[in-house]
């Protein structure tokens, strides 16, 4: 009963030793900028101290009007779903390709091809023929993020060390249980680092498709209190957009972590 | 000058038949696509029919409407500009990071919460602080396409043998000439891989850059084109964007290939 006591602190003072430079950096960032702002009394259309930024989020009458919780609500639904939807198609898609090889060697350069096109482009097409709302923001960020998941995963399950698979095929194993036993927790680490991408991309997706029409959403408001140049709300929308960026990516590498605990994490993975 | 029109049309001949299976797919998949259209009669708005959409690039009457000329420019400026803006602060910053572990530990963290966020997102701001036309969209691809390379980069000046390290500190190198003729030669491959990623990213940060504000670039013209739900202009656009894409990546592989002609080439990137 001692020992899983003992451990948690020491896991959890690992954890803050780990991120301290990360925390540091936003703490300074912070400081500097305030005092930047109040020292050089830069006026607050260019720069707005993060005071300005953060009361906006918070202060009533600033509320009233942008509706903070109707935005942040879009945009993370948008977000949420959109990761779901990439997670589970992404990893489901790739297990049907993997399984036969015939399909993997036809399917995955068109894949990788499709992936190195800048596929951001698309979302105006995306609204034409959606018109605009939350489906084609989920759309156009399921579109983007899509892509790594899959071909990620594929790559994965594919690459399995040979001997190994010579190993078991000789002890009889079906093909059924080389996936369940050796793709796909070979694959895991695979999957994770498409995940992660696609955390990123999920945010970078809603928020453009935002950004080319919509009537609601953090992207939404940063775009028009751009055409007013009214820059606190967009850096209260921008430090939001980060939060959320970052704290799904924080949830996918914990779950990495719960679901591989044998697998170091290189700190610095694009 | 007869000889170079020779090898000219002898070079021309060998693309195609080394090609040809890549061409045949294209010109089927267009066909299809052709026959798609007219078979079940799908509106124009929805989807034109590849004739519809090349017919906006070529056919004068059509093209003059659209100004292609000043937005293909617009946008290949902003992709290449930005493209070596990155190529050259990314391997810079990371030679910065190697060079000096105190350089290193105070960059690192920076780096790692920039890379997180989603930049794209700050496009608006650059907007009002530089007003719009192409420093805004240059920068804001810049932003999105430099970590990749950085962080490529630092991954190969220090992926190293330490064997090899130890070696040559045993001979006396200078650092200099460590990073000279170890670090630097071993990190190429993984420049170059950093470089391929970012010019999609280059591309990207262009067309939202134009998205967000512009009165010129492919981007603008995409986002015309769908107020006024005309969708051959926006297919063209979609096409001439990804070619863009696809051709500065193949100059940065064929860069590669001159760079390290050591280097067995694995098409998985």
């Amino acid at each position: 009963m001692l020992r899983p006591l003992q451990q948690e602190p020491r896991g959890l003072l690992k954890t803050l030793r780990k991120h301290s430079p990360s925390v540091f950096v936003v703490l300074a960032i912070l400081l500097v900028w305030q005092a930047a702002v109040s020292i050089f009394s830069i006026p607050e259309y260019v720069l707005p101290s993060p005071i300005t930024s953060l009361g906006h989020l918070f202060i009533r009458q600033t509320d009233a009007f942008y509706n903070w919780k109707v935005q942040i609500g879009t945009t993370v639904s948008e977000v949420l779903i959109s990761f779901a939807v990439t997670a589970a198609a992404g990893i489901i898609l790739a297990i049907l390709i993997a399984w036969s090889q015939w399909l993997r060697n036809l399917i995955m350069p068109f894949f990788i091809f499709v992936n190195s096109l800048p596929l951001i482009a698309i979302a105006p097409i995306i609204l034409l023929w959606f018109g605009y709302g939350l489906f084609t923001n989920i759309l156009i960020a399921f579109l983007v993020s899509f892509f790594p998941v899959i071909i990620n995963t594929t790559t994965g399950l594919s690459e399995v060390d040979d001997d190994l698979i010579d190993l078991v095929r000789y002890l009889k194993a079906s093909k059924w249980q080389i996936f369940i036993k050796i793709r796909i927790p070979n694959s895991l680490p695979y999957i994770f680092s498409g995940l992660k991408i696609a955390s990123t991309m999920c945010v970078v997706g809603a928020i453009v498709g935002e950004f080319v029409a919509s009537d609601r959403g953090l992207g939404y408001i940063i775009i028009n209190s751009q055409f007013t140049m009214d820059t606190p709300p967009i850096f209260a929308a921008l430090i939001v957009v980060s939060l959320l960026g970052v704290a799904l990516f924080a949830v996918v590498s914990l779950a990495e972590r719960i679901v591989m605990p044998w697998h170091q994490v290189e700190t610095m993975a694009v | 000058m007869r000889a170079s029109a020779v090898s000219i049309t002898k070079s021309i001949i060998r693309f195609f038949v080394k090609h040809y299976t890549k061409l045949i797919s294209l010109a089927a998949f267009l066909v299809l696509w052709q026959l798609v259209i007219t078979v079940f009669g799908i509106k124009e708005f929805i989807i034109p029919s590849p004739l519809a959409t090349f017919s906006t690039l070529f056919v004068p009457d059509i093209a003059q409407r659209y100004n292609w000329l000043l937005h293909i420019r617009t946008t290949i400026s902003e992709v290449l500009i930005s493209f070596v803006v990155t190529a050259a602060t990314g391997v810079f910053v990371a030679l910065l990071m190697t060079w000096s572990r105190a350089l290193r530990r105070v960059i690192t963290p920076v780096l790692t919460l920039l890379n997180s966020l989603p930049k794209i997102a700050f496009a608006p701001l650059f907007l009002i602080w530089f007003g719009y036309g192409v420093v805004p969209n240059v920068i804001i691809a810049v932003l999105i396409a430099f970590f990749p390379v950085v962080i490529n980069t630092a991954t190969g000046l220090n992926a190293v043998e330490e064997d090899l390290l130890d070696l040559v500190h045993y001979l006396h190198a200078s650092k200099l000439q460590v990073f000279l003729k170890i670090r630097i030669p071993n990190s190429l491959p993984y420049i170059f891989s950093g470089f391929k990623i970012s010019t999609t990213l280059c591309v990207v940060g262009a067309i939202v850059g134009e998205f967000v504000a512009s009165a010129r670039g492919l981007g603008y013209l995409l986002k015309d084109a769908q107020a006024m739900i005309d969708s051959p202009p926006m297919f063209a656009s979609l096409i001439l964007v990804s070619v863009f894409g696809l051709s500065l990546f193949g100059a940065i592989s064929i860069l590669e290939r001159v760079a390290m002609p050591w280097q067995v080439r694995d098409e998985v990137s």
